[in-house]
């Protein structure tokens, strides 16, 4: 069976890395190919290196509360290059109500400090085995 | 068993060139604190109640080790500490080793300085904050800088535009430091400026300084502390655009040569362990990669003619305070004495103040939660009792809502009256190193010392910590401990109040979040502002002063400070130094 591919990315100029680079190794571990893109990513590159690589999730990691502003940037080109199928999702130090704010945007789970990383395993293999279930 | 009648020291051999001690033994008739009888008289009666009491009894199903993996036994006794020569080892707070305290008063002539955190959105808005938290009873400012800033971007610079005014404040200019520090009298205040990483340190602490010129306070007067760490910008959130290592390390020696020659009462470098630890390391390797930073930094200024006395009393340090509570106040007395060897044994220094290592503690930010967060003010209260009970000279409580904003007003203050309470209400400072002596303290300190001693020999065998950086080894040591120290959380092996036990569903946050407050508006129309007033003939001059600086290799921090004079912006800095030593393609893990 095909692995899941997902992208990892820092968007911004936020410099904590720790809680992606746990998440890259914990998906990894579980299975799933896992493309990292390091810091700094503008939400171009991101959205560039997923159409290229073929992932069907984006994992944006931001602790700066620059949240809002990137994520829509990344749905919106998403959408623009035609693949708003990819699933994103994210983590870092984001409120419930911008967390609700983004689901409405069309992002998937948002996981917060205090994740058990087996939540994000199981999350992503639920929603894109789904995905291709429906599409089959 | 054989009593050696001589003390062994540690001492190196002249010529030896790899590790830091060879044992050799010195002529010292040995002085034991315990009495050979005494200690195997509490041998034989603590195997006994071994057998008798405690192994009749059952033990709770955990393994009893510290946090980096040291195993902890039931009870300690003075069989533990049996080698201890109380003179050579402990001795007296001020003198050597130094491990009781780095002066001989400690806190009963000072208290450690007091110094919280502040920076967000615009320099009007974080001037606020400090004069707030100095006039709540801060003994000092502690600056933080936002993520453009700290990676010497413009606010306007089109990477900045989702980070500007969020982790710190935005500063462009001098006309930003000027109005940071309005109104605070920084001749008497000192200033800890959270310069992480050297490419910013090198414009922001140019542009303090020339704010204090500007204010005619004299550099030989300037009391403070800049972070200008290399590790920062080369092996903890390194980015694909940051200085190559050897950029990275020159422009922060260039700042602790300058310092050295003009700014004497300045900490030009304060070795951040804290942000290692916050990236993941465990304390063993906070403390040894501090230290080897540190010998790396002596050895090139000692390279570029300058003697071990003239820069290392100023050379400064920054831990963290971490959960493990003992383990903590043994790290930090264990830095201690090795740092006193190292400097003594290795570099030959004579000033006492070259011998002590002074430091800052941050209670440990990945250690607070997210979950339930005012069991964050129990947890920040724990770590900085373990600073204070382990000798800093100034600490900073993260507030409660640490994992999940920039601190609120009000969680600043409480942040701020743990340390006031703390302080004037345990009585923890009415005597000096109280935790000295302890079985328990004194082993565990011995055995930390051993370990960071080996982790330092190990990355002396691999050239030192500048190689170590080139090569993508300490990068993978941080993320290994962070992913072994994650995983000890998931399987609750490592349990964590709120998040692994003791879980509130569905729970409702019982505190307000932090706004950061509109900035790059601000800053765009500051910067527009001051591009056109200022005169861009000086300015031409300042970049190509630069740029013949670089081709000399001369030092960087002279011609930066004048350059920061004429409103040349952190970011036209950045880019000069950029263009000429360029960048670098970091190990991502």
């Amino acid at each position: 069976m095909r692995k899941i591919r997902i992208l990892l990315a820092k968007p911004g100029l936020d410099g904590h890395d720790r809680g992606v680079k746990v998440v890259a190794r914990a998906l990894c571990d579980a299975g799933m190919e896992v493309i990292y893109s390091g810091l700094h990513q503008e939400p171009a590159m991101i959205v560039e290196t997923a159409l290229q690589e073929g992932v069907e999730g984006i994992g944006l990691s931001i602790l700066s509360g620059a949240h809002n502003t990137i994520f829509s940037k990344v749905m919106a080109l998403l959408k623009e290059k035609g693949i708003s199928d990819v699933v994103v999702f994210g983590g870092g130090t984001i409120p419930q109500k911008d967390r609700d704010r983004l689901k409405s945007l069309g992002v998937g789970e948002i996981f917060t400090p205090g994740t058990n990383t087996e939540d994000i395993v199981n999350y992503l293999k639920k929603v894109l085995e789904t995905r291709k279930e429906s599409k089959t | 068993m054989g009593e050696s009648p001589f003390v062994v020291t540690p001492h190196k051999v002249k010529g030896a060139k790899r590790g830091f001690f060879k044992r050799v033994i010195l002529m010292r008739p040995k002085k034991s604190l315990f009495d050979t009888d005494s200690i195997e008289e509490i041998r034989q009666e603590k195997e006994k109640w071994q057998r008798e009491a405690y192994g009749t009894e059952t033990e709770r199903e955990e393994v009893f080790e510290t946090l980096s993996g040291i195993p902890i036994e039931p009870i300690y006794t003075p069989e533990h500490i049996a080698d201890i020569d109380y003179i050579r080892d402990l001795g007296f707070p001020g003198e050597e080793p130094f491990i009781r305290g780095v002066h001989p008063t400690m806190y009963r002539g000072r208290t450690w300085t007091q110094r919280q955190l502040a920076g967000f959105g615009p320099p009007e808005e974080t001037n606020k904050r400090y004069k707030f938290l100095l006039q709540q009873g801060a003994m000092g400012v502690n600056g933080v800088f936002d993520y453009p800033t700290l990676r010497g971007y413009d606010s306007i610079d089109p990477q900045a535009y989702a980070d500007v005014g969020r982790g710190g404040v935005a500063i462009d200019t001098m006309e930003d430091m000027r109005i940071l520090f309005d109104g605070i009298p920084i001749e008497n205040v000192s200033s800890s400026l959270v310069t992480c990483q050297p490419i910013c340190n090198i414009t922001v602490q140019s542009m303090y300084f020339a704010n204090a010129q500007a204010r005619n306070i004299s550099l030989k007067e300037l009391k403070g502390t800049s972070q200008n760490d290399f590790l920062m910008e080369t092996a903890i959130t390194i980015a694909p655009d940051v200085s190559p290592p050897k950029l990275s390390f020159k422009l922060s020696c260039d700042a602790i040569e300058f310092c050295t020659k003009y700014a004497p009462r300045w900490n030009p470098i304060s070795f951040a362990g804290y942000n290692y630890r916050e990236a993941g390391c465990t304390a063993i390797q906070e403390a040894a990669f501090v230290i080897a930073n540190a010998i790396a930094c002596s050895e090139e200024l000692i390279r570029r003619g300058l003697k071990v006395d003239d820069f290392a009393p100023r050379l400064s340090f920054f831990f963290s305070g971490h959960s493990d509570f003992f383990e903590e106040v043994a790290k930090y007395r264990a830095a201690r004495r090795i740092w006193y060897r190292v400097m003594k044994e290795r570099f030959g220094a004579k000033d006492p103040r070259s011998l002590a290592l002074r430091f800052h503690v941050q209670t440990a930010g990945v250690a607070l939660t997210a979950q339930q967060p005012l069991n964050n003010i129990a947890r920040a209260a724990y770590h900085a009792l373990s600073a204070v009970l382990g000798g800093a000279q100034s600490v900073h409580i993260d507030a409660y809502d640490e994992a999940l904003c920039t601190p609120t007003e009000l969680s600043s203050l409480t942040a701020l009256r743990t340390q006031q309470v703390l302080q004037l209400e345990t009585r923890v400072t009415h005597t000096i190193d109280p935790l000295g002596g302890s079985y328990f303290v004194e082993s565990l300190t011995n055995q930390l010392e051993k370990k960071i001693v080996d982790l330092l020999d190990e990355i002396e065998g691999m050239g030192g910590i500048v190689k170590s950086v080139e090569s993508g080894w300490i990068h993978k040591e941080i993320s290994g401990a962070a992913y072994e120290y994650q995983k000890a959380i998931e399987s609750g092996e490592m349990p964590i109040v709120g998040v692994n036990c003791y879980r509130i569903e569905d729970e409702k946050l019982p505190i307000e979040l932090f706004q950061v407050p509109e900035t790059l508006e601000i800053q765009r129309e500051k910067l527009e502002r001051i591009k056109k007033e200022r005169s861009s003939t000086n300015v031409q001059k300042a970049l190509d002063a630069i740029l013949r600086c670089c081709e000399k290799d001369g030092n960087l921090m002279e011609v930066v400070v004048k350059a920061v004079k004429a409103y040349v912006t952190e970011g036209e800095v950045t880019k000069g130094l950029k263009r000429f030593y360029g960048t670098w393609n970091p190990p991502l893990f």
